[in-house]
């Protein structure tokens, strides 16, 4: 290989250093630093206008950053822009393609701007078509297709010449749930022979095949974690709903007094209370985080009726707007 | 090279592909061959002068038509990035762009030969002039393909970058051809914005001479604008 960036162990695939781009007054990404191994499936989350494409594109070489340093496979995007640029799959945000094109045209123009030899177009057009379910539909035209079609038109040309890196801007945009977990077996399947950065604005749908997690907002990583870590840390923040046919203040009293109870929020309608219980973490008793056989026992003991009782874990959904929103107040 | 060649082509496939290209090769061989036999009469000449003159004139309005598309089309559908983030440079790009609408060119006044094989059969043209008028219109088409060029990678909107082609068009005929006629007090300046003046040069080459003054000019003007363009482009990088 050629002249590598710094000093990089090889199996760091994307890296990057206080990478920071303004638009005129506009801040869209602030310091970024981030570190991606080889053969890793990461998703990369945030709301829109978080500054994720910015992100990628910067790391695609389209746009050059404002300050900091990104490397692809060990090249700098903006010293070694063609050598970084040969190693970089690229599925740019709403699948530009041209409509008056065939399936198989497209891809042979593709192939031959990244000089690839005829021997290799035809080899590589063939297994592409064929991973990405193409193969009857090489002869139409792309304006032609369905969105969901057009959408695997993009991915097998970001596929053609076995990038280590694939970058993938919003690859499930505007399909439907089939096609939706459609690319995400495609993804999934690329695990180990690819590097894949791929982005999106909704989080369940990354959580399924990324094996780590990055939540951008405001230019700046929210969090950073594998999908069970995330979720892990959500369990953190669950909270007990208990619905009981009693007099609230009566009941409040009652479940402050309960081991393991840290706070208690009553809504009453009716004769039926609704009490949300965050649990004390901090407690060495034997009930621990879960206060609900202490609380069943008291429930049983005070003869109040109970209509239900479960935990409330926040989705992941939920978490994500919470440190989205927490990152819009603090920008 | 390799690369420019592979966008050269599939800007001329997709030229193709639109209905406008279809009515602008109509109705420029129509007029072409019009105006080729109203001069088509026994006793004049056995030339292409006039007609070639005139089709010189036509460039003006169809050219930029051709070439509003090329980065303006690209850069409004996003297949400018799909081009940019290939490993390919941005001259290869612009290159690559105006060759594809030099092969529209070439298709565009190719019934020029079929009028010469039939003026071969009734007269005895003189080839010379002729081929250097060829030459001089593919030089004159070449220039303001450039400038068109330059415009779209000025716009992502075609109308625009239409109405910017005629205007520069429209700086290197008609106003250097008024400015240079009119009695300025430099006989330099006035020198200066004659030269500057498209269709004189081109004069040369319909006259039959090919000096080499005159191809400077045009080559110099196609590789000027064509760098102007590359810059506009990459000026992207830094906006």
């Amino acid at each position: 290989m050629q002249t590598r960036f710094d000093d990089l162990p090889i199996d760091i695939m994307i890296e990057t250093k206080q990478l920071t781009k303004h638009y005129g007054p506009v801040v869209a990404v602030n310091g970024l630093d981030l570190s991606i191994p080889d053969g890793q499936i990461v998703g990369f989350l945030g709301p829109n206008g978080a500054g994720k494409t910015t992100t990628l594109r910067m790391l695609t070489g389209y746009i050059p950053p404002t300050s900091g340093q990104a490397c692809v496979a060990g090249f700098d995007v903006l010293k070694q822009s063609e050598q970084a640029r040969r190693q970089i799959g690229y599925l740019p945000e709403n699948n530009p393609v041209y409509p008056e094109m065939r399936v198989d045209e497209y891809l042979e123009h593709r192939g031959k701007l990244l000089c690839m030899s005829r021997t290799a177009r035809k080899q590589r057009k063939d297994i592409v078509t064929d991973r990405c379910g193409l193969s009857k539909i090489r002869r139409r035209v792309i304006g032609q297709l369905s969105k969901g079609n057009r959408q695997r038109v993009g991915l097998a040309a970001a596929l053609l010449h076995e990038p280590q890196v694939l970058i993938l801007d919003e690859p499930t945009a505007g399909l439907d749930p089939n096609q939706i977990s459609e690319v995400r077996r495609l993804i999934g399947e690329l695990r180990e022979k690819h590097t894949v950065l791929v982005s999106s604005h909704i989080l369940p749908e990354i959580e399924k095949m990324a094996d780590r997690v990055v939540i951008i907002a405001g230019g700046h990583i929210a969090a950073d974690d594998t999908p069970t870590n995330l979720r892990k840390r959500l369990s953190e923040h669950g909270r007990l709903i208990v619905d009981v046919r009693a007099n609230g203040e009566a009941l409040q009293k009652a479940m402050l007094a309960t081991v393991g109870v840290k706070h208690v929020e009553i809504h009453t309608q009716g004769e039926w209370s609704q009490a949300t219980i965050t649990p004390d973490k901090q407690t060495d008793s034997p009930g621990m985080h879960d206060p609900r056989e202490a609380l069943g026992q008291m429930l049983l003991k005070n003869n109040w009726a109970v209509r239900e009782m479960r935990y409330d874990t926040p989705s992941l959904e939920q978490f994500f707007i919470e440190i989205t929103a927490k990152q819009d107040q603090a920008a | 090279m390799h690369q420019t060649l592979t966008i050269a082509r599939r800007e001329i496939t997709s030229l193709f592909f639109s209905p406008i290209a279809y009515v602008v090769l109509g109705l420029f061989a129509l007029g072409v061959t019009w105006i080729f036999f109203l001069g088509f009469v026994p006793g004049q000449q056995a030339t292409m002068r006039s007609v070639f003159g005139l089709v010189a004139r036509f460039m003006i309005f169809i050219l930029p038509a051709v070439s509003m598309r090329l980065l303006a089309d690209e850069t409004r559908s996003g297949t400018l990035e799909v081009l940019m983030t290939s490993p390919i440079n941005d001259a290869q790009v612009v290159v690559g762009k105006w060759l594809g609408a030099m092969g529209f060119l070439l298709v565009l006044i190719s019934p020029l030969i079929v009028l010469i094989g039939v003026m071969e059969i009734y007269a005895d043209p003189d080839y010379g002039p002729i081929i250097t008028g060829f030459v001089g219109l593919l030089l004159i088409g070449g220039l303001y393909l450039a400038m068109g060029t330059l415009a779209s990678a000025a716009t992502q909107n075609q109308i625009i970058a239409f109405f910017i082609t005629l205007f520069l068009i429209g700086m290197f005929t008609i106003v250097t051809m008024i400015l240079g006629s009119m009695n300025l007090a430099n006989a330099n300046v006035r020198e200066a914005i004659f030269y500057l003046n498209v269709e004189t040069h081109y004069a040369q080459f319909n006259r039959g001479l090919i000096d080499t003054a005159d191809v400077v000019f045009f080559l110099s003007g196609i590789v000027l604008f064509l760098f102007l363009a590359v810059k506009l482009l990459e000026s992207r990088r830094w906006r």
